[in-house]
């Protein structure tokens, strides 16, 4: 069964411990510019949503790329770039709906999300579960699991201020 | 080496830019961060220097392990002679700064001189520039970091500014960074201000190097465990630091009515929990933040929930928001303390010194010291929330007679109001403590009396006194790197042992400070955080430099030691009321009255706080008047100082 | 660099002398460990006698939220009265001299 990562932003602290080690796992090196993974932020409004790449069914990247460099990984699903074949034409990056194709200007290479073959570090680092690895049909199934308990709590709190009054 | 790091000259006056490399000889001696940066003090200062003068340096700098694969290396440290105290000014902050200068090409900054009109200073992988900031004076802390991004076109900027309050030289002004985040001690936002510089902005995509990275990638998740694991730190990780404030109060450790009680009573609305209540309330269910590479997550988010600031996003309160706008002026209102800490983070002042300074007006008031003719008619009394955040902005802005000179800070002002003033004014070399009583823990209260920045509970606070540990666990801790078999005593009365207990915890935090991370990271608040047994992996890891848990020691004996240099220089004595390591008469005269039962009648018994003062000297191999020995300076390499090494 | 590997350090070594589903008597020369029934809002020392509200962090982390106001009260000022009539007396003996 293939697996994805699954976002939930709400959780996400805004520490970009995930960017460090990205970084650090790829490259060897701490640069956040070299994440596969980006904490967005609204820092006047409190809001942090990491963005990484969705490693789509029908991937606009592999899609577009006019020399064929991108495929997809048969053993893990995600989507793969060989360097080889690659001229850097960054028409990926261009395409990406979620930006989640990125280019470093120190090697002057697109690059994006392997999934750390099997074992995603982002993942193993997040204390708080912003990000976790699952499979890819068991997320609506937490979505659903996550709503239902809203539901229910916003449902006991209307009884309890009804009964209250 | 991975360690190829740079530091940066800037002169304001002449425009002048010099970069240099940091050799591995300075690292060895002196690591980074803090410990670096009072090495630097010492060599590019005079003695006597005006602190608002262009030969005043104003030193900003990261750690040696920031922005590596460490733990949490997000702290910021300033350093300059300070214009609160006029002796060593030292400030820490977290956030996103000190990793993004990093990026930028950057560990240190040394900025002097003074800008002819206000400037910024841009810094953009491995450039610096200093561009013109008329636009952003007047401008608030997030304002004008907001406007920063916009004219230079990045989202990713990370600044360290000041707010009106530096603008306008308050003694205690503070140097911020991101909403919240600042370095608020001993005014390091006034020198800033004094000269003309409104903000440092950094940007980079420069890679850090990491020596080793399998090994550090996996050794910092072990570290990560180690810390997280921690109640305490799971406690911070829920409530912030807000709970130590309210854990405090419990049983009587915190100051109220400018010390004249020791506990805040039936403080409901302020407690922790209501505090955490109020953030999820704003902010939802997932309201806690983080700096950089930080998995405690510490930080609340909230909204301001009510009165004049409703609806404004901000983040904190921490626990020197709840002891300045709840606990010290007997406030009690939730609403008061997030207006207040929305305020002092806007106009970029020290929360702590404000609140404090604030509490004395308001008990000279009450006495008849400061009359309505000196505070233009406002009713500066205890449990007066109108009137504490209207100080608050007369304060930020000088504005009347009160205002300006309670923004000269506490000596200055108790000069200028006269009469007996001075001996209500809770201070040592000048600043005011944290809102928290030491009559009970004589630990605690010989760590403020000798802190090097003034009264200061994070340069050698043995806070896990107050646990009562077993002497074995204190054993295990306090006799580590260096043997110790003195005396140990679980019993926080005590007196016995404490001197070498806050002599390791001086030598611990000047380590944390030296390597960039968070004091929670370490034996501060938890007893089985890490220490100096702990650091030397991280330390090869991520840098490749080679260190024993005994070196690191020296390393913080040796910036220990400087801070005392410079301290000596500037006029520190022993005994000296305004400049020496002693303690406000009320710590030895008036006993608590409020509290745990046998927290109530406590003092500190002058004659075994002396020779506690004496004993803690031996330890350093210090004189009897606090001068290094010879052979202490000789021993650390400190025997020619100034040096200029870098 | 000699890095032993599997050595635990002090701080280490330290962590499996950690006590879950208990809070520490805040009197600070009591410090009595107090175990409270799982979610309990209330707890007494059964060694100094005072009172405190809880909350709990997590299933197994409580901590006291502050004292049972009165509770604390009464017990401070009877234990001021107890110290201002030793001091007074005590003066009193001097001022006979």
């Amino acid at each position: 069964m293939e697996k994805v990562l699954m976002i939930n932003h709400q959780k996400c602290t805004g520490c970009r411990l995930c960017e460090l080690v990205c970084s650090v796992m790829h490259d060897g090196v701490s640069n956040p510019a070299r994440s596969r993974i980006k904490v967005m932020k609204w820092e006047s409004e409190g809001l942090y949503v990491p963005m990484s790449c969705q490693q789509c069914e029908d991937a606009p990247c592999m899609n577009v790329c006019p020399v064929k460099a991108l495929s997809r990984d048969e053993d893990l699903g995600f989507v793969t770039v060989d360097y080889e074949v690659c001229i850097g034409c960054r028409s990926c990056v261009a395409v990406c709906p979620f930006g989640a194709m990125n280019y470093n200007i120190i090697d002057r290479k697109v690059f994006k999300c392997d999934l750390c073959g099997g074992d995603p570090q982002c993942v193993r680092f997040c204390e708080v579960k912003a990000v976790e690895y699952v499979n890819a049909d068991r997320v609506s199934n937490y979505k659903k699991k996550d709503a239902a308990e809203r539901l229910s709590a916003a449902q006991k709190e209307g009884a309890a201020l009804q009964a209250a009054m | 080496m991975a360690l190829n790091r740079k530091i940066a000259y800037i002169d304001l006056t002449t425009g002048d830019i010099e970069t240099k490399p940091i050799p591995l000889e300075v690292r060895k001696k002196f690591l980074g961060g803090r410990g670096l940066d009072a090495y630097l003090l010492l060599n590019h200062t005079e003695k006597g220097c005006d602190p608002l003068g262009p030969g005043n340096a104003l030193i900003i700098s990261g750690g040696i392990l920031t922005a590596t694969c460490a733990s949490a290396t997000a702290r910021t440290h300033v350093m300059a002679k300070s214009p609160l105290t006029n002796m060593l000014g030292s400030a820490n902050m977290g956030g996103f700064f000190a990793p993004e200068l990093a990026w930028a090409g950057f560990h240190h900054l040394v900025i002097k001189g003074k800008a002819e009109k206000p400037v910024y200073i841009w810094i953009h992988n491995g450039e610096i520039e200093i561009r013109d900031a008329g636009h952003l004076w007047g401008k608030t802390t997030t304002d004008t970091q907001w406007a920063i991004r916009e004219e230079l076109g990045d989202e990713d900027i990370k600044s360290a500014v000041i707010g009106p309050a530096g603008e306008n030289l308050v003694t205690f002004a503070n140097v911020m960074t991101g909403i919240k985040n600042s370095a608020g001690r001993t005014g390091m936002g006034c020198v800033m201000g004094s000269k003309n510089l409104k903000a440092v902005a950094a940007r980079g995509s420069m890679d850090i190097e990491i020596a080793h990275p399998v090994e550090a990638l996996e050794h910092n998740k072990h570290f990560i465990n180690q810390i997280t694991s921690a109640k305490v730190n799971q406690t911070q990780g829920a409530l912030g630091t807000p709970f130590i404030w309210g854990a405090t109060n419990s049983w009587g450790g915190v100051r109220t009515r400018n010390f004249q009680y020791n506990q805040c009573e039936n403080a409901d609305d302020i407690e922790p929990e209501r505090i955490d209540e109020i953030c999820e309330e704003t902010m939802g269910p997932y309201h806690m933040t983080g700096c950089f590479g930080c998995q405690v997550h510490c930080r609340a988010q909230y909204k301001v929930p009510s009165g004049p600031f409703a609806g404004k996003y901000d983040e904190g309160p921490e626990y020197t928001s709840l002891g300045a706008f709840g606990g010290e002026p007997d406030c009690k209102n939730a609403e008061t303390v997030f207006a207040g800490n929305h305020l002092v983070n806007q106009f970029g002042v020290d929360n702590l010194e404000i609140g404090s300074i604030i509490s004395w007006a308001m008990e000279l008031y009450e006495l008849g010291i400061l009359t309505n003719k000196d505070t233009d008619g406002l009713e500066l009394r205890f449990g007066n929330d109108e009137a504490l955040l209207e100080m608050v902005e007369r304060i930020c802005f000088r504005k009347g007679w009160l205002g300006d000179t309670l923004a000269d800070g506490g000596l200055p002002a108790a000069e200028k109001i006269g009469k007996n003033s001075f001996d209500y004014l809770v201070q040592v070399k000048g600043m005011n403590n944290l809102h928290s009583d030491e009559r009970g823990t004589p630990a605690l209260a010989l760590n403020i009396a000798t802190a090097s920045r003034g009264s200061d509970h994070l340069r050698s606070r043995p806070a896990i006194d107050l646990y009562h540990l077993p002497e074995k666990v204190l054993r295990k801790i306090y006799s580590s790197p260096i043997p110790y078999d003195g005396p140990l005593s679980s019993e926080h009365t005590a007196y016995e042992g404490k001197p070498w207990q806050v002599y390791w915890q001086e030598n611990c935090y000047m380590a944390v400070d030296c390597l960039g991370i968070c004091k929670y990271h370490t034996v501060f608040l938890g007893a089985t955080l890490p220490n100096f047994e702990d650091w030397p992996k991280v330390i090869y890891y991520n840098t490749g430099l080679e260190m024993t848990p005994e070196e690191i020691w020296e390393v913080a004996e040796r910036c220990n030691n400087i801070e005392r240099l410079f301290n000596l220089r500037e006029g520190l004595e022993r005994d000296d009321l305004k400049k020496g390591d002693t303690l406000s008469h009320r710590y030895f005269d008036e006993p608590c009255r409020r509290g745990a039962p046998d927290i109530i009648g406590a003092t500190i018994d002058r004659e075994k706080f002396t020779k506690m003062i004496d004993e803690f000297y031996e330890h350093h191999n210090w004189d009897k008047n606090g001068v290094p020995t010879a052979e202490t300076l000789e021993r650390l390499g400190l025997d020619k100082e100034p040096s200029h090494l870098i | 660099m000699a890095i032993e590997k599997e050595q635990l350090s002090a701080s280490e070594s330290l962590r499996k002398t950690r006590t879950f589903g208990k809070v520490r008597c805040h009197n600070p020369s009591c410090m009595e460990r107090i175990q409270p029934a799982p979610g309990a809002n209330h707890a007494k020392c059964p060694t100094c006698g005072m009172e405190y509200r809880l909350f709990w962090v997590n299933s197994t982390l409580p901590r006291i939220r502050g004292p049972v106001w009165d509770v604390n009260r009464k017990i401070a000022q009877e234990k001021m009265a107890r110290l201002e009539a030793a001091a007074s007396k005590k003066n009193g003996k001097k001022g006979g001299k």
